[in-house]
């Protein structure tokens, strides 16, 4: 490894004030964003050695990946289809002759000493987001321009290690796939901020390009913000929402609180950090680099048919804002039960699995699959304290469940323990709903007579109504008997393992304490 | 393609100097091995214990031996480019031409001395010294550049053939002035997969023999598509290729080659030349190629660009030369400052000052002028150009020739006379060479009368210049 003396030059420290932050009307918030966003690929963008993380350092790279000399590159198609993917859904035109440029500057994480990106001859431009009610994660209404989206690679990783003093570099991630998305500077306030990047997060997720994480670095995203026309400036590295929305408000209080002073000729286009509580000037423009791009000839141009668009567009699944509308209105879900199953795809595709085996029947409702799919069946998880495993119970049973107690085969107290018990013991799922019920005798008794039925019934109410004869007597107020018929029937559902249905019960109670 | 142990991070930290299965005949410079020879050409020779330089012994090349420029990847010995700042760099991989070589029984024995990067037209901007001109018995003249070892060990008789670089007349000048045969293939023909990128739009790799028949047959066995080099010529174009038929050829001569730098002895070479193919039936005309004129500058300002971006990846952190300077900001500096010869420098500086934003647009303006270069070869030739659509034809030339070098090779103290007069002087020689270079058109150069004559094809109309090589050189 090689050994640094580190030193970190902090210059231009501002204090943010220490009022709770708003935006003033009269110092207009205009902030553009610059989204990296790593492709999902298996392997890197020019080479056969696959992507990763947390990898042994070093471990998943090849020739090119670390600039050997007489190592050429080779595009990866998959990073190409996933670029194009995030292209089309973020309403990009996409071009179709696109290049790559190399971008020089030095650095120990930059194997090549330059990096191999688009600029001259971006993959797509021209895109923009609709923010609207259906949104997964919030309830704005705005629309984000999209300046362009080009395909490049990623660095190395550099490991500090201020014990030893030594820097060590990791170039397993280098040449990654990424994007990089530009927007136009139309966020107008900090909800708009975090509601784009919440939605985009999702957005690359659903459409399998990117897993969307900001805490892995797989997402990293630079703002920049100008008030008032003055000079933008940019903070890189943000590693979280949170951190985003903090150095926005610190570095909005900031140039607010120059302009406010007279002194916007303080305010210059620069690069500034930050470090948790303010923003500091790490490059002013003057002193950055100048990358010298030039048409990296070793790459030929990226020639894409004129249907391109079309056909990307035909294999590209339906965005979550689309999905949401159609789980509001169609599926008649609460926001907050869609948001988390657009969350989790592999739930959004059981749940309409489930949906379309039990909707096409005759008589059963949205809300009673609703009620099924997250109340009895997540909830189970929840209240057993497991991860929701869908593999334990195929879409079509958790079907012939609900089928089984609508149509009456089965009281939803039983299922609820079939259910519990079909979680709890996967081995027996084996076996057909219809099995289990009769497995475990959960059944209502159907190979006996209406009246020698009713004749059970009766039996089994009136030991109940003997057990708990002091109480139900005194009981006077309609309200308290309803309540009283509750725990009746509790009790007579726990003596008779919940077989008769909770209705037949009621009648039953309610005609022997009304012949009392 | 995942690399084992040898390429983690620290094992090529810390690429050791193992001496398996090579001789280090020179190292900066100095001559550690008085077995060499005075040409100083080869400065690594492969032992014949070592399994990695011996061929399989079968194959059309069996029995033959070759000698690769040192920019040229071997896993055998090392591959400096002789450059310091990769004085003891091992590549953990061979160059697909070496493969393709040992494959058809050819044997490697050593690797050749060379202009650091390829950046010269002398061989004697190297860390292991000057190439002495061996045709030369007792004056020490320069064996031109940049392949200059590779020229001299084929004229020493060395091996029966090498490979050198070409990509501003690297293959050609040194053929001329070492009185070898030098071909220069259609860029993209020949895979650089392995070749240590100087300027990728114009390097292609050249072969170098006595003989024109070997060179013909090494050209068959690399003649073939390479997946790994994304600039290497398709399958598709290859097949699309109408090659030129022997017989009767019109024959062009430039008018923009002929100047007033050419020596006497290199005229009378040119006209023996032109007596010759009238002699074999062919038929002359003169042509007119403008923009030869503004070749050299165009070269100069595209290939020093190029090369400003592919040398930038030498830091001293992952392989190669490190300095001793541990300071985080300036190590990267600091190694390549210490490491990179006076050329090198000098080019990557103009190389990076036509990049940076202040110059404006030069790089992309040169390729516009080379552009309208292609354009004007193509329509002296008869045969369609294979990527060109839409062609006007002013001409119907088969084959143009002219002289590879201006004069003899200077002596070396000449040479370093006139270079420190005006570095630019070293950058004249290659007037003749350049214009195909920037075309990306096949060249052969054969030794005529003591010095180089080239013959220039259509883009991809490599195979014809053997047999006019051969036609000229045994009439």
């Amino acid at each position: 490894m090689i050994i640094f003396r580190r030193s970190l030059h902090y210059s231009g420290v501002c204090q943010s004030s220490g009022s709770p932050f708003k935006l003033y009307p009269n110092y207009k918030f205009k902030c553009g964003l610059e989204i990296h966003t790593q492709l999902k690929t298996k392997y890197k963008l020019f080479s056969l050695s696959e992507t990763s993380f947390n990898a042994d350092p070093n471990s998943k790279i090849s020739y090119f990946d670390i600039g050997l000399p007489g190592a050429q590159p080779k595009l990866n198609p998959e990073a190409l289809l996933l670029a194009l993917k995030a292209a089309s859904a973020l309403n990009c035109q996409i071009s179709l002759q696109s290049k790559f440029d190399r971008k020089h500057y030095f650095y120990r994480d930059q194997p090549l000493g330059y990096q191999v990106t688009q600029y001259y001859h971006p993959l797509a431009a021209n895109g923009h987001v609709e923010l609207n009610k259906f949104d997964v994660n919030g309830d704005v209404s705005k629309v984000i321009g999209i300046e362009q989206i080009q395909i490049e690679q990623d660095t190395g990783k550099l490991h500090y290690d201020k014990f030893d003093g030594v820097i060590q570099v990791d170039y397993n991630r280098s040449n990654t796939p990424l994007i990089e998305v530009i927007t136009k500077p139309d966020f107008e306030n900090l909800l708009q901020v975090e509601v784009f990047l919440k939605n985009y997060q999702t957005l690359m997720r659903h459409m399998g390009v990117c897993s969307g994480n900001l805490e892995t670095g797989a997402i990293r995203v630079d703002v920049n913000l100008s008030v008032n026309g003055f000079p933008r400036v940019e903070m890189k590295n943000l590693a979280s929402h949170g951190e985003i929305q903090e150095a926005l408000k610190s570095e909005y209080s900031r140039q607010v609180s120059l302009l406010k002073e007279n002194k916007g000729d303080q305010i210059v286009q620069e690069t500034r950090g930050f470090d948790g509580k303010q923003t500091y000037s790490q490059r002013l423009k003057e002193n950055s680099v100048d990358y010298r791009y030039m048409p990296d000839s070793e790459l030929p141009v990226i020639n894409l048919d004129k249907s391109i668009a079309e056909e990307i567009r035909r294999i590209l699944p339906r965005t979550p804002t689309q999905i949401m509308a159609e789980l509001l209105s169609t599926y008649q879900l609460e926001k907050k039960y869609a948001k988390y199953i657009i969350d989790h795809p592999e739930l959004l595709k059981y749940y309409y699995k489930v949906c379309e085996l039990v909707l096409q029947d005759q008589g059963i409702k949205t809300n009673v699959v609703n009620n099924w799919f997250f109340h009895e069946f997540l909830g189970t998880f929840t209240k057993l304290d497991m991860k929701v495993n869908i593999v334990i119970l195929p879409a079509h049973k958790l079907s012939e469940l609900i089928f089984a107690v609508s149509s009456g085969d089965i009281s939803l107290t039983s299922a609820r323990l079939l259910l519990k018990q079909l979680i709890l013991e996967p081995n027996t799922s084996d076996k057909s709903i219809k099995e289990l019920i009769e497995f475990y005798e959960l059944g209502a008794p159907s190979d006996i007579s209406a009246t020698d039925l009713d004749k059970a019934v009766t039996e089994v109410c009136e030991a109940v109504l003997l057990e708990s004869a002091s109480s139900t007597k005194s009981d006077k107020k309609g309200k308290k008997v309803a309540h009283k018929i509750k725990f009746l029937i509790g009790m007579a559902m726990r003596k008779t393992q919940g077989r008769i249905k909770p209705d037949v019960l009621q009648k039953k109670f309610e005609e022997l304490i009304g012949k009392q | 393609m995942v690399m084992g142990m040898r390429t983690s991070m620290s094992m090529s930290m810390h690429m050791r100097m193992s001496r398996r299965g090579l001789t280090a005949v020179r190292a900066y410079g100095t001559l550690t091995n008085k077995s060499c020879d005075r040409t100083n050409s080869v400065i690594w020779r492969c032992d014949d214990s070592d399994s990695d330089s011996v061929g399989s012994g079968s194959g059309v090349l069996s029995g033959t031996s070759f000698i690769v420029k040192d920019n040229i990847a071997t896993k055998v010995g090392y591959t400096t480019a002789a450059s310091k700042s990769l004085h003891d760099y091992q590549s953990p991989f061979d160059a697909t031409v070496v493969r393709l070589l040992r494959h058809q029984g050819s044997k490697l024995v050593g690797k050749a001395n060379l202009d650091e990067f390829g950046m010269g037209s002398s061989t004697t901007n190297s860390m292991f010294g000057p190439t002495i001109n061996p045709k030369y018995d007792n004056e020490d003249r320069i064996a031109g550049g940049s392949s200059g070892g590779s020229a001299a060990a084929v004229a020493a008789d060395m091996a029966s053939f090498s490979l050198g670089t070409d990509t501003g007349g690297s293959v050609r000048l040194p053929a001329s002035y070492c009185g070898v045969v030098g071909f220069k293939p259609t860029y993209g023909r020949i895979s650089r997969w392995g070749v240590i990128p100087y300027a990728q739009t114009l390097d292609t790799v050249g072969i170098l023999s006595k003989d024109v028949d070997i060179v013909e047959k090494v050209y068959e066995v690399l003649n073939q598509y390479d997946e790994k080099d994304p600039t290497c010529m398709t399958t598709k174009v290859r097949n699309n290729i109408v090659s030129t038929a022997k017989g009767q050829l019109t024959i062009g001569i430039p008018e923009q080659f002929i100047i007033e730098e050419l020596d006497q002895d290199t005229k009378i070479a040119w006209e023996l030349t032109l007596h010759k193919l009238v002699q074999l039936g062919h038929s002359l005309k003169v042509v007119s190629i403008p923009s030869i004129k503004k070749s050299l500058s165009t070269y100069y300002t595209l290939a020093t660009a190029e090369a400003a971006s592919n040398l930038s990846r030498y830091d001293g952190i992952r392989y190669g030369y490190k300095s001793d300077n541990n300071n985080e900001d300036d190590t990267i500096v600091s190694s390549r400052c210490e490491s990179f010869g006076q050329e090198v420098q000098r080019r990557i500086i103009l190389g990076n000052y036509t990049l940076s934003s202040e110059s404006g647009d030069h790089y992309l303006k040169a390729a516009q002028v080379r552009q309208e270069l292609v354009q004007e070869f193509n329509q002296v030739f008869k045969l369609p150009h294979p990527l060109l659509e839409n062609e006007l034809k002013l001409n119907n030339c088969d084959v143009l020739v002219s002289p590879t070098a201006l004069s003899k090779p200077p002596t070396l103290k000449e040479y370093d006379e006139k270079n420190e007069e005006n570095f630019l002087n070293s950058y004249l020689n290659d007037i003749l060479t350049v214009p195909a270079s920037l075309a990306g058109l096949p060249t052969i150069s054969i030794p005529i009368n003591g010095t180089g004559i080239q013959f220039m094809t259509q883009y991809g109309d490599d195979s014809i210049l053997f047999s006019i090589a051969r036609d000229v050189l045994h009439s």
